[in-house]
């Protein structure tokens, strides 16, 4: 034991004296934290730079508290960061982003200038240039397109077509092959928020819980009986689609490559369902920002310019699955299972009933209770199988308080609004 | 019963039998599922999906750990680890034991409140203290550091550190210590000679729990580092949302100090039990 003590005392001290200096560009991110991933990162997508830079990956909690934490205390280790858009509102409404409008200026030409625009957040600088992007399709092995219903057109599917097949497979294979990822990491609060009420009310808060949205929740009822009962411990998809617990899943298209492009000859890629106001359908936008005080600010520039070039977001898109922000096409020699996701992707632009849903927006750090709000609803309604008029009145309620505490004003596809966004 | 009564003979094989097999049943429940974490992490990524399993190492490859350690940091970090570790374990000893020696010898008024207050440590949930934390750390520049992570460690290991050398304590009897100060001991002579001995196996226990307490924490761990991640909270960043086979592979790497640490101090705690149980 005291061997143990002087070894550790001892490597205590030799640590004290081989710290490494500050010297590189610290690129703090909560994408891309899987290992394979950060790796890609790491060892290809960031090679080719003067500077060292030192990826980081952290998640979202701990990625508010440091930013915040480092704002308070005016000393900073972070020269880049790249989030979500949602996690980088925060940031911008404490002012603690640079203005990155040169780079705007820049890049104005390569990169559509919609999705240029969403990086200003609502004010009058760039706050964020946009990284990547992805959305959230569905996946099926091929097995079981033997089981849709005739004549369904699997791009251009309807909910009851999907609960009808879900109906055959359940019958035929002996148990519900339909997964969602409902589990504590899983990305559910995006189906509802995205897809569910987009497709059934053409609305996200303003329809919260008017009639459309409690006829579109006995639907989902209907569907969730079809549903693998699992489905509420699936973070990712892609390892019950690899494992064959499941033969069909909506996930984000990043949580579904690694099972698609292992055997991409066994998966069809297809669009969420369409319900009645159309199909609804959520881009997800990640971004590069620099924090205002940032220790290497030209270094920080110099990899959000690396990460635009064209060369390094087609790395991007075959390497880990998300889209480029440039404005190019996808060459017919990417990763198969990329292409797939992307052919997907594909479809749902092209669609004619699309109804496109924003992430939300202006709820600052209220973020998660948002997402609070729809999971809540869903626990409530589909799986204690509470009548749906009552919660949808008590989760609306919650809602309605927290739409007028960040006074946020609605988001497509809602309505415009003045002043916070109203629940109708 | 009747029938063991009928062939005493056949009495202490069944008894050896019994015992025999009662060592294989625990040694299983510790065994099979460190053997099963380890065949989902050499059986690749195709393996762990595999059903139904062969229980056989089949088609073994090295390739997740391989790229575990060679990817960056993870050298790194597994020094932080055990940096923190030790700064925890020798900082909550150092602190505890004497507060664990107080408690044990002295009645002092507010004794028993200091008792409870000492576990309040552990009731505010890191998550909460995690911002006002992190820009003090900054301030005092242990933002980022192995101290500072060591510290904010011991923290949370020092009221089990306290309360366990207490009970410890309490074991050593007081006539022996009496016994040295007739004999010409002073007071810290006597406490250093007589009961630091007796009391070994409990402080040793109560450093494997600190080790632990410092090994796992995460939260704290990867809120107050940025680069000087420890390997706990560097694995778990990355590991929770890996594939399979590299969740085994971590799961294993993690596992292995553990292991080997508490093999290391077995005779101790072999100690400790035998004292307890008395």
């Amino acid at each position: 034991m005291k061997t143990f003590i002087s070894a550790a005392m001892l490597t205590t001290t030799i640590m004290a004296f081989t710290s490494p200096v500050l010297a590189d560009t610290i690129f703090l991110s909560t994408q891309l934290r899987p290992i394979e991933e950060a790796t890609a990162v790491r060892e290809q997508i960031l090679q080719g730079l003067e500077g060292k830079v030192d990826y980081v990956v952290e998640e979202p909690p701990q990625f508010a508290v440091r930013m915040e934490a480092e704002r308070q205390a005016g000393t900073h280790t972070i020269s880049l960061v790249g989030a979500l858009h949602g996690e980088l509102s925060p940031l911008a409404d404490k002012e603690s982003l640079e203005p990155l409008d040169e780079l705007a200026t820049k890049l104005a030409g390569r990169i559509p200038q919609s999705l240029l625009d969403l990086g200003k957040l609502g004010k009058q600088t760039q706050q964020y240039i946009p990284w990547m992007q992805a959305t959230y399709v569905m996946a099926a092995h091929k097995d079981a397109l033997q089981y849709l219903p005739e004549g369904a057109d699997i791009n251009a599917l309807t909910y009851d077509q999907l609960i009808a097949w879900g109906k055959t497979m359940a019958e035929k294979t002996g148990q519900p092959q339909i997964g969602f990822p409902a589990g504590p990491k899983g990305l559910m609060a995006r189906y509802f928020e995205g897809y569910f009420y987009p497709s059934f009310t053409g609305g996200v808060v303003r329809t919260f819980k008017n009639p459309d949205a409690a006829a579109g929740w006995e639907k989902f009822k209907e569907l969730w009986a079809v549903v693998s009962p699992n489905s509420t411990n699936y973070d990712f998809m892609q390892e019950p689609l690899a494992a064959g617990e499941v033969m069909v899943a909506w996930d984000h298209v990043a949580r579904l490559k690694n099972a698609i492009s292992a055997a991409p000859d066994n998966y069809v890629a297809f669009p969420a369902p369409a319900g009645p106001k159309g199909r609804g359908y959520m881009p997800v936008v990640a971004g590069l920002a620099i924090p205002k005080g940032a220790p290497d600010r030209a270094g920080a520039e110099q990899v959000i310019e690396h990460l635009s070039t064209q060369d390094t977001q087609l790395l991007t898109a075959s390497l880990v699955g998300f889209f480029p922000t440039l404005d190019v096409t996808l060459p017919p020699d990417l990763d198969e299972g990329v292409a797939l996701l992307a052919g997907a992707v594909n479809a749902i632009q092209t669609s004619k009933d699309a109804v496109i849903s924003l992430l939300p927006i202006g709820l600052g750090d209220k973020g998660g209770e948002f997402n609070k709000v729809y999971m809540d609803a869903f626990q409530r309604i589909v799986l204690r199988g509470e009548p749906v008029a009552d919660v949808l009145e008590a989760q609306g309620k919650v809602l309605g308080q927290l739409m007028a505490d960040t006074t946020a004003p609605c988001w497509a596809p809602d309505a415009a609004s003045e002043g916070a966004c109203p629940v109708e | 019963m009747s029938a063991a009564s009928a062939t005493p003979a056949n009495f202490p094989s069944s008894r050896r039998w019994l015992v025999w097999s009662g060592i294989a049943a625990l040694c299983a429940w510790v065994l099979v599922p460190i053997y099963l974490v380890a065949l989902g992490a050499l059986g690749g990524r195709q393996g762990v999906y595999q059903w139904p399993k062969t229980g056989l190492p089949t088609g073994i490859s090295i390739e997740p750990f391989l790229l575990f350690l060679r990817s960056e940091g993870v050298t790194q970090s597994f020094l932080n680890s055990l940096g923190a570790a030790g700064i925890t374990v020798v900082l909550s000893i150092a602190l505890g034991a004497p507060a664990g020696y107080a408690l044990a010898r002295y009645s002092f008024v507010g004794k028993d409140s200091y008792r409870l207050l000492v576990l309040l440590t552990r009731a505010f949930p890191l998550a909460i203290l995690a911002l006002p934390l992190t820009v003090s750390f900054i301030r005092l520049g242990l933002y980022d550091t192995v101290y500072g992570v060591g510290l904010i460690h011991t923290v949370l290991a020092l009221p089990f550190a306290a309360l366990v050398t207490q009970g410890i304590f309490l074991g050593v009897p007081r006539e022996l210590e009496e016994a040295a100060w007739i004999f010409g001991c002073s007071r810290v002579q006597a406490f250093f000679k007589v009961v630091v001995p007796l009391a070994m196996p409990g402080i040793v226990a109560t450093a494997v729990f600190a080790f632990v307490i410092s090994w796992n924490e995460v939260f704290a761990a990867s809120v107050l580092t940025v680069r000087n991640r420890t390997l706990t909270a560097y694995l778990l960043t990355v590991l929770s949302e890996s594939p399979m086979h590299f969740r085994f592979a971590g799961g294993l790497l993690l596992i292995l100090p553990s292991v080997v640490f508490i093999f290391a101090v077995r005779r101790y705690l072999f100690a400790i039990w035998g004292i307890s149980s008395k």
